[in-house]
């Protein structure tokens, strides 16, 4: 028997309050990214190898979160106090010798063998293979410092991968509620940069910006047309290669000189903040061209 | 950014220094030589979001304005989409019918651009300049308080009252606006006054 619908006048005349911030799920999170790294390979044959390669590392990621040691979760004391004094619950800085973390790396590094790489990249993996303790803390804490020293692109974007996996995790068991804003475009869960951000599509967050942190993938809410590096709200364009109907743009700001690139979901909802960051590698190679400093922080786009 | 010198030995281990980007240091050089090459032929193009508050009527929407150019760069802007502001705590991104035509009214035909004035007598409008225009507006206005201005009432009790002359003032104002408006108005004794608060 067919039921009647029922009116639900709740729906209609509400204001909705956006949700601050967007936790991660992180395994539907590398799921998701990998399937669209791999969408991204089967459509550009030029970058096909290089998203073909992080589809897999991405794959890897998401296999691997069922195999890791539970993350032991922030303690709401600190998580207090932390809001308190205006600071993200997560204090990265502390993580770089954290055993959960450093498990998860040596994890990483161990299963990314079987990728198919270059050689360079290869040789890289391997020399973090055999990297020593010292090193491999030096890798991890330049990650979960936003910084990737000239010259060692390679070894950080495996480190990259195994701290996105454990800040994922961490940032998923935080309380969504507690969390306050602690700067323009840094992330109220880890104080991280974003990689991007994007306009979302959807109830209650329809049109709204969310920019996604680099490092944990907190998804957090900011004014749009405003930019993420300076805070400005004047002088900013968004540019884009040769069309103005372009789903990923990029934020540039005349104050300060920096961009970061805005996806547009509410056009294409299957956009994701760091796959199509490397998707759109074009956009960078213009913007670096034209002499404006990238804001946005991507492990997989270091060097522009 | 240098290379920590202390990591020096590390480093060597992968050919460091040859490669400034992750593509190139992971191997994937020919990729980015690729994209590159086809990336060059195009050219950037600039869109404008501008934000703004609805013309219409005193709740003050918050609307975002598209344009192709930059302003900033000295490019000439074209609207080319009008639409809610999410962010707007008035309205949260939704429009009522006419604030969503908003763009149909900038870009009408029909849309007063300059000031046009008809003579007495004339059937047809004839475009003048801005200073032309507010000289015969404050000209009549000035006429018209000087010949109906009621100083006293009957009783003879001052009251500057200003009758033959109204004025209504535009709806998408700050309440700052509204005050200098009602000051200004209500300082030479015009007593019809409205702000459009309701259309």
């Amino acid at each position: 028997m067919t039921k009647t619908p029922q009116a639900d006048p709740s729906m209609i005349g509400g204001v909705p309050e956006p949700p601050f911030v967007l936790l991660p799920d992180p395994a539907k999170l590398f799921e998701t990214r990998a399937k669209r790294f791999a969408f991204l390979a089967r459509h550009d044959a030029n970058l096909a190898p290089y998203l073909t390669f992080l589809a897999d590392l991405t794959a890897l990621q998401a296999k691997l979160l069922a195999s890791l040691p539970p993350v032991p979760p922030i303690a709401p004391e600190k998580a207090r106090q932390a809001r308190e004094f205006s600071m993200p619950p997560v204090e990265r800085a502390s993580l770089a010798e954290d055993p959960t973390l450093v498990a998860t790396f040596v994890a990483l590094i161990a299963a990314a063998a079987d990728l198919e790489m270059p050689e360079s990249a290869r040789q890289a993996l391997s020399a973090v293979w055999a990297a020593d303790e010292e090193d491999r803390r030096w890798l991890l804490s330049n990650i979960l410092s936003d910084q990737i020293p000239e010259g060692a692109a390679a070894p950080h974007l495996f480190a990259a991968a195994a701290v996105q996996i454990h800040m994922a995790r961490l940032a998923a068991a935080l309380d969504p509620k507690a969390l306050i804003p602690v700067g323009v475009g840094i992330c109220p869960s880890c104080g991280g940069r974003p990689a991007t951000s994007s306009v979302t599509g959807g109830q209650e967050i329809d049109n709204l910006r969310y920019a996604a942190c680099a490092c944990c993938a907190t998804r957090w809410n900011e004014v749009r047309v405003k930019c993420l590096c300076c805070g400005s709200t004047k002088g900013l364009a968004y540019r884009s290669a040769a069309t103005h109907e372009a789903t990923v743009k990029a934020e540039s700001c005349a104050e300060c000189g920096s961009w970061v690139k805005i996806l547009y979901q509410v056009k294409n909802p299957s956009l994701d903040p760091i796959a199509d960051d490397v998707g759109s590698l074009g956009l960078d190679i213009l913007m670096k061209d034209s002499g404006a400093t990238r804001g946005g922080f991507n492990p997989y786009l270091a060097g522009y | 950014m240098n290379i920590d010198l202390s990591r020096r030995s590390f480093l060597k281990l992968f050919g460091a220094g040859a490669a400034a980007t992750s593509l190139g240091a992971m191997g994937f050089g020919a990729a980015e030589a690729a994209v590159a090459a086809h990336v060059r032929q195009f050219k950037l193009a600039a869109t404008t979001e501008t934000r703004n508050i609805c013309t219409y009527c005193s709740v003050a929407c918050g609307i975002i304005m598209y344009s192709k150019g930059d302003l900033n760069a000295g490019e000439k802007a074209e609207l080319i989409h009008i639409e809610g502001d999410a962010d707007h705590p008035t309205n949260r991104g939704t429009l009522c019918p006419k604030g969503a035509a908003l763009k149909d009214y900038v870009k009408a035909e029909t849309r007063l651009t300059k000031p046009r004035y008809r003579a007495p007598g004339a059937d047809q409008f004839q475009e003048i300049t801005w200073d032309e225009a507010l000289d015969k507006i404050a000209r009549a206005l000035k006429d018209d308080r000087d010949a109906n201005l009621i100083e006293k009432n009957a009783a003879g009790t001052t009251v500057n009252r200003w009758t033959s002359t109204g004025f209504l003032a535009a709806s998408a104002t700050t309440n700052e606006t509204a005050w200098l408006t009602y000051k200004t108005v209500r300082s030479m004794g015009i007593v019809g006054f409205d702000n459009q608060a309701r259309v």
